[in-house]
């Protein structure tokens, strides 16, 4: 069995009772020695000797009469004011250094019911940090007029040892990861891990994230949602500051972000305080950061690093304690190869990465998220919108079906819900709403930005009966090929898009000649495929 | 290994149990000790009685820590010798020395065991029950025991102090139906850093409701006090048998109303018939069935009679049966 010892104070007010009726009042450190179910094998009691020698003495007396089973050590401690709290940390800090504390033979109670306020803080924090190896002990006056030893609680600083505590914080998980997907009820797996991490992240480290994924996949949004979180925790106290990197361009960049002084350069008619230092103790986010220049990256880096930065056009560097979140749709491993990103910048920002998956890759999370997004256009518009149930069943089957590429994500599913709503007949979205948004999107996907579809190729049009004799294996290949050549302006063009990673290897080439050669295995020419 | 249940009785029956085991070499596991209580489990005083005994016949124990429920206690050879122990939380030095006092008779050689603690208790015998009630009883049946209070210790303060000697011979069975012709009331009162006001109170009330003489009204106080406390005693003596009656002082209670409580208990003993009353009843049965036999009256069977003769049944080869007669109960240890 392991010992129990205690440590504390000989209280000056609750312990210092003398006569033969101090045996009829509560005091704290004798009581500890006068519990039915509790045995302290020694106690570590400080005192001023200076002025409370009359007192310890009386303190051990009793305790050696009350629980013989309780070795008293004194420990004579010199605390010119014990409400100064440096002085009393200082102290006690002392005391547990001087302490050899064996924690596998012995359990230890820091006894926080005597000793000044600023003592029981000092013991708190001590306890807290380790360097007192154990549990707080609370003790209280009795209720009944007959009992003198009163209660006693041990306090665990563990929380997780507590049932109920650990419930709570469960909960408030729960709320967090909740927040950080705006409120909706994803189901993907990887995606709700990923949020976890996020959270765990976001609420323990002012370190650098960075967040991978196509546009529209929430980058922002999700910047957004861990600054609110950390600033709920109190971690961050200033601003959100966000940016897109690939708006600034040329030498208005270097400006933007870090600011400049008067005068700096012509047009410089103010003081500019720039991105980074409007968010001082804020969040900064940068989105698209493979946009961003070779000189920005290089100030951007110290900046990260030193959290310090030079203005353009001062001979003064300022501060700013920012956290940053990156954003990026670019794989910047391979930015790096080809020198349009810094590696050393990149290693700062690759501590936390992320990758958050299109909405392709997410089908499941498409129907929560369409009931956000319903939700999201009635609140800005104060309008009531409902789908109607087989409406609804026949856009979730286009929506997560292969048909649906989603290459705006996020941003795309927004808007396809915002225009059906808009168009809807009082509030409700029917199925003719529905199928007259299917078409819209096929369209918009296949349109001039958007690469064009292989199923987009009509191919009986292209092929004629001969179309029969077409493999599904085939279909797949000659599809894409015609939709290439019809987006280029010339057979060469056409063969070096084709042919793009076998051109680096040949010493000669001759991709218009293979594209004609293949064209040709099914009867066409360069004119059939783009003429019709 | 005998297997008991704890719950059939509080700390009283592990003190039995330990006796028991100590005495016949039985091996003991005992579970649900003190099941029901607001704090069940071994509490301190019961954990010295446990140490007490494993010190004495080098005990081999298992799971004796505070707010344990499950105890296994397996003996070796009693040692006479010189013993001492205190009690924390002002617990009982008597219940303690009740517990060893069987043990160390049947040991080779003399032994003198020193108790600390309380020597007065709510809920356990004072020790002047002990030296004028239970012991004189064992000596008549073969004892050699002497006890001293040297220091009486009350609740909460403790501090007290018990002495006893202890010479072994084996015990022969006792027969007590009659208590014979009263010789003597005698009062008591203790007081202990309280105003000694509270004990004359008490003796006067004493005085007033039993008839003593004044030569029979003993007042002390205990120099230095340990801590506050005041006991009122009452010894009622006949030829075969002294009983004694304790009162205990508290706050918020009158030194008159602890007087006339213990009065009470005086007359309903002196008005009945049976030799023993309830407590010395429960005390005899054990020392009685270590004898292999004896017989006694009392007024009542109580809870606790019956408990602890189921215990010793199950330790000892003997029947302990009782039977009502003349308006008492006749209880019989037989082989």
């Amino acid at each position: 069995m392991k010992k129990n010892v205690v440590i504390g104070f000989i209280g000056t007010q609750l312990d210092a009772r003398f006569g033969a009726e101090r045996w009829e009042r509560w005091r704290p450190t004798v009581a500890l020695g006068m519990h039915e179910d509790f045995v302290v094998h020694r106690m570590e009691l400080l005192i001023d000797m200076r002025r409370g020698a009359r007192l310890a003495k009386q303190i051990a007396a009793d305790l050696a009469q009350v629980s013989p089973e309780t070795e008293v050590c004194l420990h004579d401690t010199y605390i010119a004011n014990p409400w100064d709290f440096e002085s009393m940390y200082g102290a006690l800090h002392d005391f547990c250094a001087r302490q050899s504390f064996d924690p596998e033979h012995e359990d230890y109670y820091a006894h926080i019911t005597t000793g000044t306020h600023v003592a029981q803080i000092c013991l708190f924090l001590l306890t807290e940090s380790r360097h007192l190896p154990g549990r707080l002990l609370q003790t209280s006056p009795p209720r009944a007029r007959q009992d003198v030893a009163g209660a006693y609680s041990i306090i665990d600083l563990d929380l997780s040892k507590y049932d109920r505590i650990a419930q709570r914080f469960e909960q408030q998980q729960q709320e967090d990861r909740s927040f950080l997907k705006s409120g909706i009820a994803t189901r993907n797996a990887a995606f709700n891990t990923m949020i976890e991490q996020i959270e765990t992240v976001a609420i323990r480290s002012p370190a650098p994230m960075l967040l991978m994924g196509p546009t529209g996949a929430g980058k922002s949004q999700l910047a957004r949602r861990v600054y609110e979180l950390k600033r709920q925790r109190g971690t961050v106290s200033g601003a959100f500051v966000e940016i897109n990197c690939a708006t600034l361009r040329g030498d208005g960049a270097m400006s933007a972000l870090f600011g400049h002084r008067k005068g700096a350069f012509t047009g410089a008619v103010s003081e500019r305080a720039g991105l980074l230092r409007s968010a001082d103790r804020g969040v900064l986010f940068l989105d698209e950061i493979g946009e961003l220049g070779a000189d920005e990256q290089a100030m951007l880096l110290r900046a990260i690093e030193d959290k310090r930065f030079l203005p353009v056009g001062s001979d003064r560097e300022v501060c700013s304690d920012f956290q940053l979140i990156a954003g990026t749709n670019r794989d910047l491993g391979r930015e790096i190869a080809s020198g349009g990103f810094r590696d050393d910048l990149y290693a700062r920002l690759n501590l936390w990465t992320f990758e958050l998956p299109g909405l392709a890759a997410r089908r499941e999370d498409i129907e929560p998220n369409l009931d956000y997004e319903l939700e999201r256009y009635e609140r800005s518009t104060h309008q009531r919108v409902r789908f109607n149930v087989e409406a609804r069943e026949r856009y979730l089957r286009f929506a997560m079906s292969a048909d649906a590429q989603w290459p705006g994500n996020f941003r795309d599913l927004g808007a396809s819900v915002s225009r059906m709503a808009t168009l809807a007949v009082a509030g409700r979205i029917q199925v003719d709403g529905v199928d007259a948004e299917i078409a819209r999107l096929r369209r918009l996907w296949r349109s001039a930005d958007a690469p064009a579809m292989a199923a987009d190729v009509d191919f009986e049009a292209l092929l004629g009966e001969r179309v029969a004799e077409l493999d599904r294996f085939d279909r797949a290949q000659l599809g894409d090929v015609v939709a290439v050549c019809r987006r280029s302006r010339n057979l060469s063009e056409a063969g070096r898009t084709l042919f793009a990673a076998s051109r680096q290897t040949r010493r000669s080439t001759n991709d218009s000649d293979r594209l004609r050669k293949y064209l040709a295995r099914f009867g066409l020419s360069w004119s059939d495929v783009t003429v019709s | 290994m005998l297997e008991l249940d704890g719950a059939a009785g509080g700390g009283q029956l592990l003190r039995s149990a330990l006796t028991l085991a100590m005495c016949t070499g039985q091996a003991f596991h005992i579970r649900r000790i003190r099941s029901g209580r607001s704090k069940p489990g071994l509490m301190r005083q019961h954990l010295t009685a446990v140490d007490a005994a494993a010190a004495i016949c080098s005990a081999d124990v298992d799971g004796a820590a505070p707010g344990a429920t499950a105890l296994r206690f397996t003996p070796g050879t009693i040692r006479g010798g010189d013993y001492a122990f205190a009690i924390g939380t002002a617990g009982s030095t008597t219940l303690v020395l009740q517990t060893v006092l069987p043990a160390l008779l049947c040991a080779n050689t003399p032994s003198t065991i020193d108790l600390q603690g309380g020597t007065h208790n709510p809920l356990a015998p004072p020790a002047e029950f002990l030296r004028d009630a239970y012991l004189p009883l064992l000596q008549r049946m073969g004892a050699d025991v002497e006890l001293e209070l040297q220091r009486p210790g009350f609740y909460p303060a403790g501090g007290g102090a018990l002495r006893a000697s202890i010479h072994p011979c084996p015990l022969q069975p006792l027969t007590l139906r009659e208590r014979g012709a009263l010789s003597g009331l005698q009062a008591l009162a203790w007081t202990s850093g309280i105003a000694p006001s509270v004990g004359e109170r008490e003796l006067a009330i004493v005085q007033r409701r039993l008839g003593l003489d004044a030569a029979d009204l003993q007042r002390r106080t205990v120099q230095p006090p340990s801590g506050p406390g005041n006991a009122l005693l009452l010894f009622a003596r006949h030829e075969a048998v002294c009983e004694v009656f304790c009162g205990f002082g508290a706050r918020g209670v009158s030194a008159e109303a602890v007087a006339e409580r213990t009065c009470e208990a005086v007359r309903d003993y002196l008005c009945g018939s049976a030799a023993v009353g309830a407590c010395l009843a429960d005390q005899l049965l054990l020392p009685l069935a270590l004898a292999g036999g004896g017989t006694f009256t009392t007024a009542r069977i109580t809870d606790h009679l019956q408990s602890n003769a189921r215990l010793i049944e199950k330790f000892l080869p003997v029947e302990i049966d009782w039977h009502e007669s003349d308006g008492c109960w006749q209880v019989d240890v037989r082989r």
